[in-house]
């Protein structure tokens, strides 16, 4: 017997438990371990119909208010569905990594969209029939966002985008389907280059936007990185999304909404390794004994749950905050907490998921592995699948491990902190 | 998706309630068996919906959406509170409401006082047009409960269905598989069936929005109070069998092995002797 959800079942509502078990039984006939495998191994065609099945199923911008299309459900809810979603795609590749961004910015971008883009593109992702995420990182670098360089200009009712974007994920997948990118540009003249940004909702078919080469991840074969280039990019004022000069701050915002849900994810991926390598150390014998006998194994193993459990309490704790951000907005709120935070009181504990649930999950698929042996570093179990999906979230997608600690310690430690 | 559904459903059976009769039964696919007993482990076993009584939910679904007709799908199951949990997922699942019969003076039914039960709170919720049951649940596998409620409602009851062909002009067109092939069995309604799931059903699975909407379907728990009658009629007091004793069979089988060419005679002749 091993238990890597412990007493998570018990302590779930109702309509939680129902949850859980639609989505693992759709994962059995949909998304089992051999296709996750398959799925991450290079070259893997475009898996549509899983985006469909998830979003048939809710759980794609689950956050959404139901009068945008959403089902109204609190973060609480939405981060236990990415650790399910974590658990039963270990890669973190188009159902988990691209569930958790298309949330994550998807709801930010409804937030601050206008009726036509919501309806345009908002709505049809939630449907699973297009896919919207966030194109920020630029070919200089990503964790900068104040210092981006693509820039925007007004030309009448339109702004003209010009600028590069890299390493973005699902840029192949939104040619294919359709959809568009949270796109920020330089548009103001202010005292400090974070009020010089804003947000626009860019469509990956608009006209002059040449999409570039995709990379070869060392993981989430699935799921497209590519860039691309914006010529002259035309789009309409109403594409604005939020306010001018507001961009870095929305920006920031979009960031906690996606990361908490890729931490969230990362505890599913931690839950499954320990699961899988759980199994193989209780029957597996050398020796005369079990391998979990040995406490080589068994105390790695207990250390990475308890830190699997510190992490859940720790993703509770922000969807906990992040319910409390929106409440006054109509969300629904299940805590009994009544404070409220300040945005960089969030952001510091997204930082803190972010960089450690990530890691984690790495660390334990790379210590299951050595469990396993020959066996672990094979594609019969799905313990590498893991190591190499979730590696990109340890890298950089949503935020490289450098710009969390700059975050933490910028919180903790104060302004004499900040390298900028 | 149920294939093959009921082909038409005439006014007279409109704005009336179907009722599936679901029970809450542990996961026999988890159940492990104590070697040193011989008994079941039921600790840690999760509990399920029990899957006939599942594929009679969606049939019961099926019939409603199908033909628009306002029919009320209503599930019904006797059981202990935790059953709600059973309840919840079929209000998910499509139900329009559910109704939990759970009473301290309920428990230790056999299957007389089980239909017993069911059969006064299907009195009670008033005409309805069919009742489906699953034709049997995963943990007692007795198959009595849906036809032994039939009989105390005084209705007419069709068991193991995989289908239901055509419900039109107050009679009901059935289909089961039997050794010989396929039956085709007419009843005037309303009318019991039990149902039997098809190789090929896929049970619905809900979604975030349709378990949101569960959560504000109604749910009621009905007592001994609402059924009326008294203690001696439900429970292990209104059941007419006893278990005296449950253990597992001690089966030694004895394995035999025919060997080379005379094997094969001696095969064959041990076969005769067993034909």
């Amino acid at each position: 017997m091993v238990n890597v959800w412990g007493e998570y079942d018990r302590e779930m509502s109702e309509e939680q438990k129902l949850l859980k078990e639609s989505l693992l039984s759709w994962a059995e006939k949909n998304l089992n371990a051999e296709r996750v495998i398959k799925m991450n191994q290079q070259g893997y065609p475009f898996p549509g119909d899983v985006i469909k099945g998830l979003a048939d199923l809710g759980i794609i911008m689950g956050v959404v208010p139901p009068e945008h299309g959403g089902a109204g459900l609190s973060w609480r809810d939405q981060a236990l569905i990415a650790d399910i979603i974590g658990y039963i795609d270990p890669s973190i590749a188009t159902a988990a990594g691209l569930m958790a961004v298309e949330t994550g910015w998807g709801f930010t971008i409804d937030r601050y969209a206008s009726e036509e883009v919501r309806e345009k593109y908002v709505k049809p992702a939630i449907e699973g029939k297009k896919i919207i995420g966030i194109a920020s990182t630029e070919p200089q670098g990503g964790s900068d966002v104040a210092g981006i360089r693509s820039t925007g200009r007004k030309e009448g009712d339109e702004w003209i985008l010009n600028g590069e974007k890299t390493f973005i994920s699902g840029v192949y997948e939104c040619k294919e389907m359709g959809g568009g990118y949270w796109v920020i540009a330089r548009t103001e003249k202010a005292d400090k280059p974070h009020k010089e940004l804003t947000s626009f909702f860019v469509p990956i078919d608009s006209e002059g936007l040449e999409i570039t080469e995709a990379y070869r991840d060392a993981g989430r074969g699935s799921l497209s990185t590519a860039g691309f280039v914006m010529h002259d990019v035309r789009v309409h004022e109403s594409y604005i999304l939020g306010e001018r000069g507001k961009g870095f701050y929305q920006t920031m915002e979009g960031f906690d909404n996606a990361r908490l849900l890729i931490g969230a994810s990362a505890c599913g991926v931690t839950r499954r390794v320990l699961e899988e390598a759980g199994k193989y150390v209780s029957e597996r014998e050398i020796f005369g004994h079990k391998l979990a006998q040995y406490e080589g194994i068994s105390f790695e193993f207990a250390d990475f749950y308890a830190n699997l459990e510190m992490l859940k309490c720790t993703y509770q704790h922000v969807a906990d905050m992040q319910d409390i951000r929106y409440k006054e907005e109509g969300m629904p709120v299940r805590t009994g907490r009544a404070k409220t935070y300040k945005p960089q009181e969030i952001a510091k504990w997204i930082a803190i998921l972010k960089w450690k649930a990530p890691h984690l999950a790495k660390d334990a698929a790379d210590r299951a592995m050595h469990w396993l042996g020959a066996a672990g570093y094979t594609d019969e179990y799905i313990l590498e699948t893991a190591w190499r999906g979730v590696m990109s979230y340890c890298v950089g997608a949503e935020g490289g491990e450098n710009i969390q600690k700059i975050v933490i310690a910028r919180e903790s430690l104060g302004d004499v902190a900040k390298p900028y | 998706m149920l294939q093959n559904p009921i082909e038409h459903l005439s006014v007279e059976q409109k704005n009336s309630k179907i009722i599936v009769c679901i029970k809450q039964v542990p996961d026999t696919q988890e159940i492990k068996i104590d070697p040193e007993t011989g008994t079941l482990i039921r600790e840690g076993v999760p509990s399920i919906l029990n899957p006939f009584d599942e594929y009679a939910l969606n049939l019961a679904i099926e019939i409603r959406d199908r033909f628009r007709n306002n029919s009320e799908v209503v599930a019904l199951s006797m059981g202990p509170s935790q059953a709600a949990e059973a309840l919840r997922k079929c209000l998910a699942i499509g139900a329009d409401s559910a109704i939990l019969l759970s009473d301290r003076a309920f428990a230790g039914a056999d299957t007389y006082a089980t239909s017993y039960t069911l059969a006064k709170a299907i009195k009670k919720l008033g005409p309805a047009s069919l009742i489906l049951c699953g034709y049997e649940a995963l943990d007692g596998n007795t198959a009595q409960v849906g036809p032994e409620t039939a009989r105390l409602l005084g209705l007419p009851a069709i068991c193991y269905v995989e289908r239901v062909e055509a419900l039109d002009g107050g009679e009901i067109t059935c289909k089961r598989e039997s050794e010989e092939g396929y039956e085709l069995l007419k009843s005037p309604v309303p009318a019991l069936i039990t149902c039997m799931t098809t190789s090929s059903f896929e049970p619905k699975l809900p979604g975030v929005r349709e378990i949101m909407a569960a959560r504000r379907k109604k749910l009621e728990v009905w007592s001994l109070e609402d059924l009326g009658g008294s203690k001696d009629e439900y429970g292990l007091r209104g059941s007419l069998t006893r278990v005296t004793k449950t253990y597992t069979p001690d089966i030694k089988r004895k394995g035999v092995r025919f060997e080379g060419k005379e094997g094969v005679k001696e095969l064959i002749s041990a076969l005769r002797g067993i034909i």
